[in-house]
């Protein structure tokens, strides 16, 4: 049924305040998918963008190309990708991972990979020189002064890892693919946003977009925190 | 008597333009020696180069009695040898942590009474759980020195350690420079500081056109 924008607003605040729980449920969807992929990805980016910035190797420079490509990459290619390795007869076809939220974390990992990485490599090789020859001078073995460079990036690499947070959160169109908006399952904000805004029925697509809107700003704010407190003064 | 450490035909070049060629320098132990010279001779590069941290073209160095003729190999020396640069790094963790970095592995009760020791010799004590940005480019220094003094290197290389500094820091490198000779510990110091080279019982050396000449 047609609702008007004020009124569907107004519905959509009364679920949200009622603690509704088909929207609190694709909430929950949501935040799950995207902090199991954030755990999983997380470690692999952070040595991955550390070794581009401070191992000298063949094809480096190339990685460092791919890796900035990739953040540009749509969000259904990554989605046909995952979605052709995950389908019956693909490669992992055998693990029956497509359209459940596994398959999801999978495909959101993949996603944030190259945003984590290609920002810990410009947190790393923004540190200065003097971090790792200091360490060095002062006995510290070569992992523990690499240890101690990405410790004087944390602000930054933290602020790599809430940014892969609200890419991840946001996205679409790998979700949509590699989930199916299997309601209760797979269906999370932004697929149902696309779904009951088709429908008509925007007091629900309101509501989960306001909860979107509300984890981007609190993520936007927890960045410029991140990056004011790695500020050198 | 063995040097601590001795340098052969150390040859370092950039290109066409050669900036180090030392046929042979000794450091003893219990000497501190400044190493005087005019701005871009080669100071810091020879200083980097004994702590490892930059590669000479050619160079036998011995320290105590062993061939370390490899960067690398002579980076591993530390905190046997301790490199001190102009403008120190200081970690962006407090005053204490900085200084207790090299202690890491000792129990802590130990790294602690060590550290203490040494911000009440650098008179950091009131400064101890203080963030680097909130220190002024002199206090950074005394940190930088006292998380060297620390780790009782048997040989320590300080870069322009007084570069615009007040007094009392100049003063404190001169009680530093005292307190190693006392340990039968060598320094080589990099200056134009005309304070720090009306220094007595130091050895004063001085690098042009690549060569140090007495």
């Amino acid at each position: 049924m047609y609702m008007g924008l004020t009124e569907a607003t107004l519905q959509a605040f009364r679920w949200l305040l009622e603690g509704d729980l088909t929207i609190w449920g694709i909430v929950w969807v949501s935040l799950r998918v995207a902090l199991l992929a954030l755990l999983a990805v997380t470690p692999l980016a952070i040595v991955a963008g550390f070794g581009l910035a401070t191992l000298q190797f063949p094809g480096r420079r190339a990685l460092i190309v791919l890796m900035q490509t990739l953040l540009a990459l749509p969000t259904v290619v990554v989605g046909l990708i995952v979605y052709l390795l995950l389908t019956r007869n693909g490669p992992m076809g055998s693990f029956e991972l497509l359209f459940t939220q596994q398959g999801m974390v999978i495909g959101q990992a993949l996603l944030a990979f190259p945003i984590l990485t290609a920002m810990t490599l410009s947190a790393v090789q923004g540190i200065d020189a003097r971090v790792s020859e200091t360490a060095r001078t002062l006995g510290a073995s070569p992992l523990r002064a690499s240890f101690t460079v990405l410790l004087e990036a944390r602000f930054a690499v933290m602020a790599a890892i809430a940014t892969g947070f609200g890419r991840v959160l946001s996205e679409i169109g790998c979700a949509m693919m590699v989930g199916g908006n299997i309601a209760g399952v797979t269906r999370n904000i932004t697929t149902a946003i696309a779904l009951e805004t088709s429908k008509g029925e925007f007091a629900q697509g309101i509501a989960l977009g306001v909860v979107l809107v509300a984890l981007a700003l609190g993520v936007n704010f927890g960045i410029a925190f991140l990056q004011g407190k790695g500020e050198i003064k | 008597m063995t040097p601590l450490l001795s340098i052969e035909g150390l040859r370092k070049a950039y290109g066409d333009r050669t900036l180090l060629d030392i046929k042979c320098l000794e450091l003893q132990r219990g000497t501190s020696y400044l190493l005087m010279g005019d701005n871009g001779v080669g100071k810091t590069t020879l200083l980097r180069i004994l702590a490892g941290l930059e590669r000479a073209q050619a160079g036998n160095f011995t320290f105590d009695g062993v061939r370390y003729d490899e960067a690398p190999a002579r980076a591993r020396l530390a905190p046997r040898m301790i490199y001190v640069h102009q403008h120190s790094y200081v970690f962006n963790t407090s005053v204490a942590d900085n200084i207790g970095y090299g202690l890491s592995g000792l129990p802590k009760s130990e790294r602690e009474a060590r550290v203490r020791v040494e911000m009440a010799w650098a008179n950091l004590e009131h400064l101890a759980e203080v963030p680097p940005y909130r220190l002024s480019g002199g206090e950074k220094q005394r940190v930088a020195l006292a998380r060297a003094r620390v780790l009782k290197p048997e040989l320590l290389l300080l870069d322009e350690p007084t570069a615009n500094l007040d007094d009392a820091a100049r003063e404190q490198v001169a009680e530093l420079i005292r307190h190693m000779r006392d340990a039968n510990n060598c320094v080589l110091i990099a200056t134009h500081d005309h304070d720090l080279m009306k220094l007595e019982d130091v050895v004063k050396m001085r690098l042009e056109q690549g060569r140090v000449t007495a």
